[in-house]
């Protein structure tokens, strides 16, 4: 299992990210700091042995995430509005982080072999079931696939709407010449999104 | 000797997200993007060695794709500002 | 340690120096078409030492020939992905430090740039 050193940059660049996320009023820049964020998510699972979510966080984050934001950026204003700063928002939040925070407190440590969830019964019934019932000697393969399909069944759908996506960038859509729908800018005439401005 | 690999591979990161944050333009921050991309492509190479798990390489293909992928729909979308056309005008 | 660590530390370590030199020439470069320069070392050159450096690590051939598929796909995108940024940038009319106004017509008026607005409150 891989050290704490490499977790904890990767934790301060999460922190960083979010933080720029949330400062940034130019909407583009901020969905693709999302991507950048989804990256970072993608790499910690990945370093805490659970490759099949960060597969699943590849696709889905750094793929069809973006592309359905930009999409819905398509259709609505490219800066956030200018918002007073308020009090209330920051309290709740700041309460729910650490009350989250204080509950994981009680969690057993990570990989624990003495974990309520190894001791429970059900245990002894998936182990006993993949060797007499099933004949696989991968218990991982036999829970996956049959004691708990429909998870898959949903990991599977979330694995086609990323395909999805990807098929909505490479398939030609409207007619090419339809004015695009842009709410309130192109006064000059062009179709070519500015930037955002100062 | 891998741990020094991380730690180049994680200053970079950082720097591109500081180009990513300060860009002026949009294409700095696409720029910055594909960059963390092929960092992160790295960092889980890497971490697969260093903890003896090589078959993590499956992975790093998987986000080289998504990487590519990503960084195309938005620069498409910073071009025509949809998603859907392909670059062909009327009667050209 | 072996000649095959030292030969993969080498190598490691100088992909490594290369991304690092890459992503100061990021920060560093005063326009956006030259820090398009910059972010090519790590992709091409870092990541290619680097993952030559993990081949010689073992573990397989099948690993030898993931790290081939890797090091192929960034190869072939990165240089794409580049390519096509520049493009869309300059179609966009992106102009460059110490560009004649005379000799360069972008192919739409449209103006890019200008800092974003941080939130000041």
């Amino acid at each position: 299992m891989p050290s704490i050193p490499v977790e904890l940059p990767i934790f301060i660049l999460h922190l960083l990210t979010a933080l720029l996320i949330a400062r940034l009023r130019g909407l583009f820049s901020a969905a693709m700091l999302t991507g950048i964020f989804s990256l970072l998510s993608c790499c910690l699972f990945t370093l805490m042995d659970a490759v099949d979510v960060a597969f699943t966080e590849a696709a889905v984050g750094a793929g069809i995430s973006t592309v359905l934001i930009l999409g819905t950026l398509a259709l609505t204003d490219r800066e956030e509005r200018q918002r007073p700063a308020r009090a209330l928002p920051f309290v709740v939040v700041i309460v729910t982080g650490a009350a989250l925070i204080y509950g994981t407190f009680d969690m057993p440590p990570f990989g624990a072999a003495d974990a309520p969830i190894h001791m429970h019964p059900v245990v002894q019934t998936f182990v006993h079931g993949a060797e007499h019932d099933f004949h696989i000697p991968n218990i991982v393969t036999v829970i996956l696939a049959s004691y708990r399909g429909y998870d898959t069944l949903g990991e599977t759908a979330v694995i086609f709407t990323a395909g999805v996506g990807v098929l909505l960038l490479l398939v030609e859509g409207k007619r090419a010449g339809d004015p695009p729908s842009e709410p309130d800018h192109g006064s000059d005439g062009s179709d070519v999104p500015r930037d955002e401005a100062a | 000797m891998f741990a020094a690999a991380m730690a180049g591979i994680l200053a970079t990161m950082l720097m591109a997200l500081a180009r990513a944050s300060k860009g002026p333009t949009v294409f700095d921050r696409i720029l910055a993007m594909n960059m963390f991309g092929t960092q992160t492509v790295l960092v889980i190479a890497v971490s697969g060695f260093m903890s003896g798990r090589p078959e993590w390489l499956d992975l790093a293909i998987v986000y080289g794709l998504v990487n590519f992928i990503g960084t195309i729909a938005v620069l498409k979308f910073a071009k025509f500002g949809n998603l859907a056309d392909d670059g062909r005008r009327a009667g050209s | 340690m072996s000649p095959v660590d030292i030969a993969t530390l080498v190598l490691l370590v100088s992909g490594a120096a290369f991304c690092v030199v890459g992503g100061v020439g990021v920060l560093r470069m005063p326009d956006f078409y030259t820090r398009t320069h910059a972010a090519s070392i790590p992709d091409t050159l870092g990541a290619g030492l680097i993952l030559v450096g993990l081949m010689l690590q073992g573990g397989g051939w099948i690993v030898t020939v993931k790290l081939v598929f890797v090091l192929a796909l960034l190869l072939l995108t990165g240089p794409t992905a580049s390519h096509a940024l520049v493009k869309a940038a300059h179609a966009s009319g992106l102009a460059w430090k110490g560009e004649d106004d005379t000799h360069h017509t972008p192919l739409q008026t449209v103006k890019v740039g200008g800092d974003d607005a941080v939130d000041p409150g």
